[in-house]
């Protein structure tokens, strides 16, 4: 099995990993970076556990093959956190409102909460629904999620 | 064990001249949620993977006269097109309902319907915006209207050398309403159990000058319910007729939806008579709003 | 009234911030050295015979470093009734039966080789229907039991018959009499995080299993059990937990694909890891139980309950796992949901090809609601009486004793059913006919542990260290519920310091003492009142040492004054205060004299006491841990099936409102009330929580999921098909906190995991009569099923 390098920019930092070229992001952030926040739910981009940023958009890394990362940037849960470990205004707000219980769909979820507050800074509770409609939680019944993405949006647009 | 190689071409000429060395042995792969779980789901990959993520340029939608769509403009394109929302909106309701945010993300127009899942979401809003599809092959391009594109459950006209570069709809398409249903059990992640797309033209006092219906999941391939538009020409975009038409488009004279695991066809044929006309509706008041 | 300074708080989950930054370890993310990834091969038959096996294609793949197959490993049954063997040698009898296992370098490696097993099949008849299976010339699924003693039919040899009073005296006297069939199906518990552990022996053979189980001490003593059976007696087992991604019941028995990573741990002397992918869990993970009631009820003439008989059929499937003890669990709604004299209840589990059942959230009690409270509706129109009325009449009240012996103690039933009656609005919504409509579903289910093995004993230890942080070493396990957060806070209300100063670990025997299991719903009622009493003899340590100490801390601060200011002078303090631990408190990490809370002198924060009391310079050094080991007062069920299993109830009501589309069947819940009798809520986010969660999962359940098996086989293995609700399907849930506060409970809670989930289908259902007219007995109600009876409805009219 042939290998590939690819390079691309990882939660900020500039890599490289040098992977068998049949794999996919997920196994490779999980394996290769050693990176397990995002998950292995159900492999076939069907639950949203293994949601990361690429170039700001919310995708499925178990359907994205390793090679079609060259030169992108990935964000990832673990990239989340600022640089003195301050959570981000969406982890601190599923923490406060119960917005994770067994943690599983957590990763992808606040990846996927994330991206949509990149985009939409104020979304109604409809847009927030669309938003992370790909990720699939049986712990919480998304209501304390939904709650908790809005706080995180009014959070942050106090802050800003 | 899977195994394959790929490569990234960057124009449409490299990809032909990739296809042309590697024959059977290459596969074309998009946003990868179809091929990628199909690999998966197989257990084993065409040896050659050409990945059109480079053609940039087929990423677009534009109008000038008619609409143009870039074979490689993801759903999520379409669903945040204003355009697309308002002129085409069946096709913004199919393309916006497909999977998920990060599914639409990297899908693509193309690959969805090259595809050809008798369940292709856009499939229907495509059949009833009248909409072409042109193909280019190292030979040059052609054009193939949507309703002859699919020749059977996972099976088009294309020719293995060949990529989806546009999907074109006609300026006479502006003129109509739009609106498309898909019917499935929760409100995302799903394929449809059934589509219904409709588009409506009217003329003075209400009355259908032009009807399309286009119906996935209810035949091997997304059809157009012929006898149901027919019907409804001319006529009155009043309930009665509505519902005859739904009666008609539901009949074997349209449609032969199947009994499956996911749903019985008597149900589908249900849906399909109640959905025509309140989508007839719906794509008619969007008419009257523009 | 106490004013707690915890306890009551939506105290913020900040004690599991690893699972919002990507540290928690899962599983899936644990490695340990030299790990190999095993892989399980299953039956392509519902039902065959084992020709041959032929794994040598398998074992010369390079990376494979051992092949099993049933004539590998001894033939040991497993399984409560002792009715399978971890790999099938010479009969397979589900589609998910093992019949190989694989241990390589790589998990790709391990499914590759798993391809190469070349098993010859000779199929045999299957039978896949319970009613079909129970008939005299069904092919037998099992030819002999777990003894070798041949068997003459597919009934399990299980004793789930109940009686109470006089079923035929309550004919009799009733009134109005109602009979009805309802069916419940396969669900899957959809745990996001998929099974699997990892089994390792250390070079003495002791093994080391690395889980996500819900009852780590069961799994000691079932792998001793089999240890004693394959040679190993004597060899020591640590189950040891990583974080768990959610459980609903998937991790109370010990699976077969644990004992297959045990035997592959052993043949290839390295730790391996079994992790079933998606498809895996749908097909080979033992789902909810179905079942099919026939029920029967009557009332006088005032709308009292006279009688309730009910028999049921189980699909036990292939093999029997805790699904078949669900009628246990079904006898409490049947005996003792509403007050109701006379009862008989029997409960047949038939063996067949199918799928095997286990538990899952609810464990029976959802199936039985569904056939209790659809009864109820059918029987309250029968009578002419409001279906909500007619629960008010029959509710439980606080003193019942039931006709299963369950004794109530706080009940708030009565307040359940009212806060539903007024928040939907359910007089001025109820009877319209016109497409939208309201129905209820009450619940009772176990609150304060529950006797399912001899002992229901859970045990704590804390100790408290010099910097007044306390440890909690924790019997139970946390499956994502909010444990930690939930028992940090009990523990330093009872303490007397802060949620964020106590660390605590769960799922360890190594560490913990024992625990019947995190099920039943049965934590915080344990865990609580285990933690109470540790805190007791903890905090007596801590006092006494505070005696000790607080003299000497109060004169070392004057002398230090002193010295700065020399003008100054000790005043007089009363040492009597201090004198006696009776006489002291600790609250918010300060000690202080209770007749005297702000003294300035003899309050002290805690950690003076503790590290005075460590760092002597004598032989007196102390330092402060306790143990407590609570086993509530309650009682086995006798042989008539009747004993007090649990110390409280909990109660609760579930009311909805639908709109039912009657040209395609569709049912939108507009909205719904979910009410419930909690004792005390220890932490109010977190237990919305449960309610939000369990609300959800009872909203698939009564409408939207369903395994579909065709001939044994799970035809829809995937989320795409397997209809679990997403973040779009919104289910507009107002959850009302009931705390008539139990005197049994921890600072009087009561356990709330499960019950959310109980009364929701029924209640769909109900809501759908009301709308529509069309009542459906079968789960879930998909519009092909509304819409069906829909037409029907209108022939018939």
């Amino acid at each position: 099995m042939k290998k590939v390098s690819v390079s691309f920019t990882l939660n900020g930092d500039a890599v490289t990993a040098e992977v068998p070229v049949t794999w996919n992001l997920l196994k490779t952030l999980r394996d290769y970076f050693e990176l397990t926040g995002a998950k292995e739910g159900c492999g076939v981009g069907e639950c949203g556990a293994c949601t990361v940023l690429v170039d700001g958009e919310a995708v499925n890394s178990c359907l994205y093959p390793v090679f079609e990362v060259e030169g992108k940037s990935v964000t990832t849960i673990e990239g989340l956190a600022g640089e003195d470990g301050a959570l981000h205004p969406v982890q601190q707000a599923f923490l406060e409102n119960n917005g994770v219980q067994c943690g599983f769909c957590t990763s992808g979820m606040i990846m996927s909460a994330k991206a949509l507050l990149d985009h939409t800074p104020s979304p109604s509770e409809e847009e927030i629904r669309e938003g992370i409609a790909g990720n699939f939680c049986r712990c919480t019944g998304y209501v304390q999620i939904v709650e908790a993405i809005d706080m995180a949006a009014k959070k942050i647009k106090q802050a800003g | 064990m899977i195994d394959y190689d790929y490569r990234k071409p960057e124009t449409l000429e490299e990809v032909f001249g990739l296809l042309r060395e590697y024959g059977p042995d290459a596969a074309l792969i998009a946003g990868g949620t179809d091929v990628m779980v199909k690999i998966r789901n197989m257990k084993k990959a065409p040896p050659v993977l050409v990945s059109l993520r480079g053609l940039t340029d087929l990423r677009y939608i534009r109008k000038n006269g008619g609409y143009h769509i870039g074979g490689l403009t993801t759903h999520r394109m379409l669903e945040t097109s204003d355009l697309v929302r308002e002129e085409l909106t069946a096709l913004y309701e199919g393309a916006s309902r497909i999977g998920s945010v990060q599914v639409r993300n990297v899908a693509t127009l193309a690959g969805n319907i090259c595809n050809a899942a008798p369940s292709a979401d856009t499939a229907g809003p495509l059949l009833v915006l009248d909409a072409r599809v042109v193909l280019q092959g190292p030979e040059g391009r052609r054009t193939v209207p949507v309703a002859e594109f699919f020749t059977g459950p996972y099976k088009t006209v294309r020719r293995p050398d060949e990529v989806v570069v546009e999907v074109e709809i006609p300026e006479e398409t502006a003129g109509f309403g739009s609106a498309y249903f898909k019917h499935s059990r929760r409100k995302a992640m799903n394929l449809p159990i059934l589509g219904v797309a409709v588009s409506v033209k009217l003329s003075e006092g209400d009355t259908v000058s032009d009807a399309r219906i286009g119906l996935t999941v209810a035949a091997p391939t997304p059809v157009r319910a012929r006898k149901a538009e027919d019907f409804l020409k001319g006529k009155p975009l009043s309930d009665d007729v509505l519902a005859e038409a739904g009666r008609i488009a539901a009949s074997p004279e349209c449609c032969a939806p199947r009994d499956s695991l996911r749903c019985a066809a008597w149900y589908r044929r249900e849906i399909i008579e109640v959905s025509v006309l309140r989508m007839a509706k719906l794509a008619a008041s969007r008419i009257k709003s523009r | 009234m106490t004013e707690y300074l915890f306890v009551g708080k939506s105290v913020p989950r900040t004690i599991e911030a690893d699972k919002v930054t990507g540290r928690a370890v899962y599983i899936d993310d644990l490695k340990r050295p030299g790990m190999l990834y095993g892989k399980i091969c299953y039956s392509r038959y519902a039902h065959a015979r084992i020709k041959r096996i032929d794994t040598s294609r398998a074992e010369k793949l390079p990376g494979v470093r051992a092949v099993l197959t049933g004539r590998d490993v001894p033939d040991v049954r497993v399984g409560f009734l002792k009715d399978q063997t971890v790999l099938k040698r010479d009969v397979v009898r589900q589609f998910r039966d093992e019949v190989a296992a694989v241990a390589a370098i790589s998990p790709e490696i391990a499914a590759e080789a798993c391809d190469l097993i070349e098993v010859e099949y000779e199929e045999l008849p299957g039978v896949f229907d319970p009613f079909e299976a129970m008939k005299a010339d069904a092919p037998l699924v099992h030819e002999v039991d777990a003894r070798g003693r041949p068997l003459k039919s597919n009934i399990l040899p299980l004793p789930w018959k109940f009686s109470a009073g006089d079923v035929e005296q309550g004919r009799k006297a009733a009134a109005f009499t109602v009979k009805d069939t309802v069916r419940t199906t396969w669900v899957n518990q959809c745990c996001m995080g998929t099974s699997g552990c990892i089994a390792e022996f250390d070079v003495n053979g002791n093994l080391t299993l690395y889980s996500q189980t819900n009852v780590i001490f069961g799994h000691v003593g079932r792998i001793t059990e089999y240890f004693n059976a394959i040679g190993l007696k004597g060899k020591k087992i640590r189950v040891v937990n990583a974080t768990v991604g959610g459980s609903f019941g998937t991790k109370l028995d010990t699976d077969i694909y644990e004992f297959i990573a045990i035997q592959l741990a052993l043949k290839t002397r390295k730790p391996v890891k079994i992790l079933f992918d998606r498809e895996e869990e749908f097909r080979a993970l033992p789902p909810r139980q179905p079942a099919v009631f026939d029920i029967e009820q009557g009332c006088d003439a005032e709308g009292r309950l006279t009688f309730r008989h009910v028999t049921a059929v189980l699909d036990n499937g292939a093999y029997t796992s805790w699904g078949a003890t669900t009628p246990s669990v079904m006898m409490m709604p049947m005996s003792s949901l509403y007050r109701v004299p006379n009862v008989f209840f029997q409960a047949t589990c038939v063996y067949t090809n199918n799928i095997y059942c286990q538990a899952m959230r609810g464990y029976g009690n959802p199936q039985a609601t569904f056939a209790v409270e659809t009864s109820m509706d059918t029987l309250a129109e029968a009578a002419g009486i409001d279906p909500l009325e007619f629960r008010r009449i029959n509710r439980n009240r606080p003193g019942d004793l039931t006709p299963m012996r369950l004794k109530i103690t706080s009940c708030g039933l009565e307040e359940c059913i009212q806060s539903v009656e007024e928040r939907l609005g359910w007089k001025e919504k109820r009877g319209k006919r016109n497409g939208r409509g309201v129905g209820m579903a009450s619940l009772i289910h176990v609150a304060g542990g529950a006797r399912v093995t001899r002992s229901d004993g859970h045990g704590i230890m804390i100790k408290v260290n010099e910097f007044g942080q306390v440890d909690v070493i924790e019997s139970g396990t946390d499956q994502g519920q909010g444990s930690p957060t939930v028992i940090s806070q009990m523990v330093a209300e009872a303490l007397g310091v802060r949620p964020e100063d106590v660390s605590l670990t769960f799922g360890d025997t190594g560490l913990a003492l024992w625990d019947a299991g995190t099920h039943a719903s049965r934590h915080t009622f344990m865990a609580g009142n285990a933690a109470i009493r540790a805190c007791r003899k903890a905090k007596q340590q801590i006092l006494e040492m505070a005696v000790e100490q607080i003299p000497g801390i109060v004169k070392g601060g004057f002398k230090r004054k002193k010295r700065k200011d020399p003008e100054f002078v000790p005043p007089d303090l009363d040492y009597g205060l201090i004198s006696d631990p009776d006489k002291l408190d600790i609250r918010d990490r300060m000690v202080f004299p209770k007749e005297a809370p702000d003294h300035p002198y003899f309050r002290v924060p805690i950690h003076f006491v503790l590290r005075g009391a460590l760092h002597v310079g004598t032989g007196q050094s102390k330092v402060v841990a306790a143990e407590a080991f609570y086993d509530p007062p309650t009682e086995m069920l006798d042989r008539e099936l009747k004993g007090n299993l649990s110390q409280t109830y909990a109660f609760g009501a579930t009311g909805v409102e639908v709109a039912v589309d009657e040209k395609t069947g569709e049912v939108t819940i507009l909205r719904m009330v979910a009410a419930h009798d909690v004792g005390k809520a220890i932490n109010p986010t977190l237990l919305l929580g449960q309610i939000y969660g369990a609300a959800y999962t009872g909203v698939g359940y009564g409408l939207t999921e369903e395994i579909k098996v065709k001939n044994g086989r799970v035809m829809n293995p995937t989320f795409r098909d397997y209809q679990m609700l997403t973040a779009m399907d919104v289910v507009p849930v107002e959850a009302v906190i009931v705390e008539p506060d139990d005197a049994d409970g921890p600072f009087g809670a009561k356990g709330v995991g499960e019950p959310g989930l109980v009364p929701t289908a029924p209640a769909i259902a109900n809501a759908i009569y009301d709308a529509v007219g069309v009542r459906i007995r079968e789960l879930p109600i998909t519009p092909e099923k509304v819409l069906a009876a829909l037409r029907d409805r209108d022939r018939a009219s």
